[in-house]
Formats: C-alpha cells, sequence, structure tokens
C-alpha cells in the first residue's frame, strides 16, 4: 500500500481487528484495574512474611533508557524503593537481571568499599539481601529481592529455592497481563508490519489513534458505563448476582425491534 | 511454615538429607584425591571468565589476573577486544576469580567481560566471548551465566562440541529458574549446583542429572568490587570452586581431556560410598 492516508480493503479490516483487540484489551481493564501490581504485591506481602524480613520487593525491567523500575516492596524498610530505578548494569538486582542466576549476599553493610549507592538512595542499607529472576519464556523481566531475614544473618539454599517459587508466580502474573500491558506497543507494530515499509512513524501513530480512539473517552459513554457497572458486580453475592441476571435477562427480551437483527 | 511439593530440586541431592540418592561406589578405585590435586598449584593452567569483568588489583586475585578483555558489538555480530582498565561492572567475575586463585594460586586468569554493556545483544556478546575463549583454547571456562533462548539453542550446542573436541572445559553454573538453559545443560559441559558445607575442594557427583556437580556456594567468603568482600550464595559460586579444581587437576596432568576430566572429579568426588557388598544406588 503505497498511499498511506486511504488504507486498502484488507488494511481496513485488519485495523477494524485491532480496533477489536484494543477494546477488549480496555474492557479487561476496567474490570481488573491494576491486576498485575496488585498480583505482585500480595507475592512481596507474602515473602515479607514467609521470611520475616525487613523488607521485600520486585523491579520490572523498562526499556528506553534500559532500567530496573521497582515497582512494589513490602515490610517495615520497603516502602522506600517504591518508584525508585536502577541501571541493569548495576548491583546485585542488575546482576541477577541480565544473567538470570539467583544470588544472595550477607555481611554486605560491614565493609564500607562495598557498593552501597543503589541501597542507600533508597534510604535502607541492607545486611543481606537475596535476588532471584523473573523469567518469563526465555526472557528475565524482572528481580524479586529480600533484604534481611530478622532470624538469621544470611540467606539459605532453601530460602534461595522458596524464593524462585515465588519469582515464579510473580512472572506468571506479568506473562498473564502483558498482552494487555503491551497492547500500545502491539498495534504499533501490527500496523506498521501491515504497512509493509510504506508507513512512516506518524502514519503508523495516527493509524493507531484512529484504532484507540473509542477507549479515550472516559466515564459517560453508555457503553463505559455499563463495563463499569458490571466490573462493580463482582462484588455482589450470589442472591444479587442471580437478580441482576434476571433483570438483564429481561432487558435484553424487551431490545426495540429495529434493533434486534 | 508448610513448603510446597515443587520446590527445584537442583541442590537437593548435594544436601545431608538427600546425600543416600547419590551413593556411589568407587568405579575408579586407583584414581584418588591424593594422586588427582597432591601438590598442584594451578601452575600452567589458563582460566577464562566469561562474566562482568575481574578487579585484577583486588588481594583475593592476588595479581593472577593476565589478560582482560571485552566484548564490543559490532553491526552483524560481536568481537572480543582488548579491555586491559575495564575493572569489574558488578563484583561477581571478582568473585570467581578470587575463588579460583583461592584454589589454584598459581592460574592465570583471563577475563571476558560480557555484562554490563547493551543487554540486547546478550547473547550475541555471550557467544562472542565464548569463540573466542575456545579458538585461543584456553583449558577452562568459568561460565556463571547462560542463556534461555532456544534460538540459540543449536549456536550453544556447537560451542559446547567445539570445546570439548578442543580439549576446553566449560564449567558452568546451573541456573535455578525453571526450564531449561544452555549450554549449561549439554552433557559435555560440567554443570554445578551449590551445597552448603564450607570447605572449597568438598565435591559431590550426581548421577541423576541435568546437574552433575556441587560446590561449596553457601556464605562463600569473596572478593567484590573495591577491594571489598563479602559472603555469597548462589550456584554461581559453586561453579568457580569445581573450576579451580579442574585447573589443580590439569596442572599436575597436562592434557588429560573434558572426559577424563569429568571421570576423574566422579571418582574423586566426597558422595557416600556403599558398604562391601551393598548395592550401588
Amino acid at each position: 500500500m503505497a498511499d498511506t492516508g486511504s488504507p486498502d480493503h484488507g488494511t481496513t479490516a485488519a485495523l477494524r481487528i485491532l480496533r477489536d483487540a484494543a477494546r477488549r484489551g480496555a474492557v479487561a481493564q476496567r474490570f481488573v484495574p491494576d491486576a498485575e501490581r496488585r498480583l505482585l504485591q500480595s507475592i512481596v506481602d507474602a515473602t515479607v512474611r514467609l521470611f520475616d524480613a525487613e523488607a521485600s520487593s520486585i523491579a520490572l525491567f523498562e526499556r528506553d533508557p534500559d532500567r530496573l523500575h521497582f515497582a512494589v516492596a513490602a515490610g517495615p524498610q520497603g516502602q522506600g524503593v517504591i518508584g525508585h530505578a536502577v541501571p541493569p548494569t548495576k548491583g546485585i538486582v542488575g546482576y541477577v537481571f541480565s544473567t538470570g542466576e539467583a544470588m544472595a549476599l550477607s555481611d554486605v553493610a560491614s565493609d564500607p568499599r562495598f557498593d552501597r549507592a543503589a541501597a542507600e538512595k533508597t534510604g535502607y542499607v541492607p545486611r543481606s539481601i537475596a535476588a532471584v529472576p523473573l523469567v518469563d519464556g526465555e526472557e528475565p523481566v524482572g528481580v524479586l529481592q529480600v533484604l534481611d531475614k530478622r532470624d538469621a544473618p544470611a540467606f539459605t539454599l532453601r530460602d534461595m529455592e522458596l524464593l524462585g517459587v515465588f519469582a515464579s508466580q510473580a512472572a506468571a502474573a506479568i506473562a498473564a497481563t502483558r498482552i494487555q500491558r503491551e497492547l500500545p506497543a502491539l498495534m504499533r507494530a501490527s500496523i506498521a508490519a501491515l504497512g509493509d515499509g510504506d508507513l512512516d512513524d506518524a502514519a503508523i501513530e495516527r493509524l493507531a489513534d484512529d484504532a484507540s480512539a473509542d477507549l479515550d473517552r472516559t466515564g459517560e459513554e453508555p457503553f463505559w458505563r455499563l463495563v463499569a457497572q458490571v466490573s462493580r458486580l463482582r462484588s455482589l453475592g450470589a442472591g444479587e448476582l442471580r437478580l441482576v441476571t434476571d433483570i438483564l435477562d429481561v432487558v435484553a427480551a424487551h431490545r426495540p425491534p429495529a434493533r434486534r437483527r | 511454615m508448610s513448603e510446597p511439593d515443587d520446590l527445584p530440586a537442583w541442590t537437593e541431592p548435594f544436601r545431608q538429607l538427600g546425600r543416600d540418592r547419590i551413593m556411589r561406589p568407587a568405579l575408579l578405585e586407583g584414581v584418588s584425591r591424593a594422586w588427582a590435586l597432591d601438590g598442584a598449584t594451578g601452575a600452567g593452567v589458563q582460566v577464562a571468565i566469561i562474566d562482568s569483568g575481574v578487579e585484577g588489583t583486588h588481594p583475593r586475585v592476588a595479581g593472577r589476573l593476565m589478560e582482560s578483555h571485552a566484548v564490543a558489538l559490532t553491526d552483524d555480530g560481536a568481537e572480543v577486544v582488548p579491555d586491559p582498565d575495564g575493572g569489574d561492572m558488578f563484583g561477581h567475575g571478582t568473585a570467581c576469580a578470587g575463588i579460583i586463585v583461592g584454589l589454584a594460586p598459581d592460574v592465570e586468569i583471563i577475563s571476558i567481560r560480557v555484562l554490563g554493556a547493551d543487554l540486547k545483544g546478550k547473547g550475541r556478546a555471550f557467544v562472542a566471548a565464548l569463540d573466542w575463549a575456545i579458538a585461543r583454547r584456553i583449558g577452562i571456562v568459568n561460565l556463571s551465566l547462560s542463556s534461555k533462548s532456544e534460538q540459540l539453542y543449536p549456536v550453544f550446542h556447537e560451542i559446547a562440541d567445539e570445546a570439548y573436541f578442543s580439549n576446553v572445559v566449560l564449567v558452568s553454573a546451573a541456573n535455578n529458574v525453571p526450564g531449561a538453559s544452555y549450554p549449561s545443560l549439554f552433557s559435555s559441559v560440567i554443570s554445578v549446583a551449590a551445597h552448603e558445607e564450607p570447605e572449597p575442594r568438598r565435591l559431590y557427583y550426581n548421577p541423576s542429572p541435568p546437574v552433575e556437580f556441587g560446590a561449596w556456594g553457601v556464605d562463600v567468603p569473596v572478593a567484590w568490587l573495591n577491594g571489598s568482600e563479602t559472603l555469597a550464595t548462589g550456584n554461581s559460586f559453586a561453579a568457580p570452586h569445581v573450576a579451580g579444581i579442574v585447573a589443580l587437576l590439569r596442572s599436575k596432568h597436562p592434557g588429560m581431556t573434558p572426559f577424563e576430566v569429568k571421570a576423574v572429579l566422579t571418582a574423586i568426588a566426597d558422595n557416600p560410598r556403599p558398604r562391601d557388598g551393598a548395592p550401588a544406588s
């Protein structure tokens, strides 16, 4: 397709599919807002409890520039790290991410020559640290770390293996929501592929905006109001849900005849 | 606390409780630890450390860092270039060097830094470093990283064979993350997981692969950045213990091939031995 202004028939169909995909993604987002963050939070909460640790956190890899961004944390000393990012070329978290090898260090605070810069930025310098990679398929996507068990100066092999199990849970949570998270990038990539190299960045951007245009309007539209209401129904009890279902059945049966086809 | 049943079991056979499972008769009875290692210093043996670089001035490295290289990514690949002042990006490569020199004080360490550069080229950099070390016939290569890329499987397979036939022993830390990783799981590679007994020369052989050897990897005193020290835990601190033992072995018995090295490691391993007449498990 040479004329990027008016896409051909096949492209129009493909764009329609992309638009549907974007819509479904947006609906899923409304149903379970923040699903990934909440799952990851529950994993660091559990990690802190299980290890009786001062802190636990998960850093996720982000690009441009490459960095490991601390998305969730738990524990008395955990909060300071949230929102911080470290380059994957630095520190224990960076090493574990880069190699995919789990590792623990202890007695780190006692040696003043040790690289403490990253820890100091978060306001807490641990005595010991254990870090395991989160691997989604072939690729590391982040790191789970635990700082300072209260009842022991170091981490055992058993600890490392348990942490590995927690990390695979976190990786599964990330994988499950990845499609949703990557939808905008996915859409741009698909449009670029459709264009077969003929589209410049501006054209790709315009088509992507067009495909997701519906999704930017918030709240008031009937469709999104319905999505929001259905999402709220999730907290209802069985009896109330039955009632709502019965009401919806009645409403559906009374659609105006003109719309029935 | 209840424990899940699906814990990864790489280190299981190397623990006190699981050790009955690796009971082995002494099949190569003439091969003793004294014959294999006594008096060896690692002299004349080179060990390549493909990792984060090595801090040559660290006391634990004891002046044994002979060469420092780094991988530079090019448009269509990667090449190994001299990097004399590169140092260590993380501390880990220096930790490995210190462990190896601690076991084999006269060994020659050659560092090839693959970490700390562009992550997108990590796989390519790793391949280039291995190719280079094998082409140089560096006798032992210590690896703390592996790749899970299916795309690179055939590449690493070829490299592992190339190393084997070039008499280069690849020693690789087992990766604890579920799923295959290369080249650590190839049969010609010596894969290592951690045991927790503080004995640098204590070695266990696991006859049920993938991970074949256990070496000390818990609370190991190691070198770290800027001349510092720390205590480290992980399979990647167990692998350099085996690399150090292999360096001793090859300094005393030059020309030993990778499969002979493996056989001798098995023979001198500290596995429990069955009593006379008892069947091997």
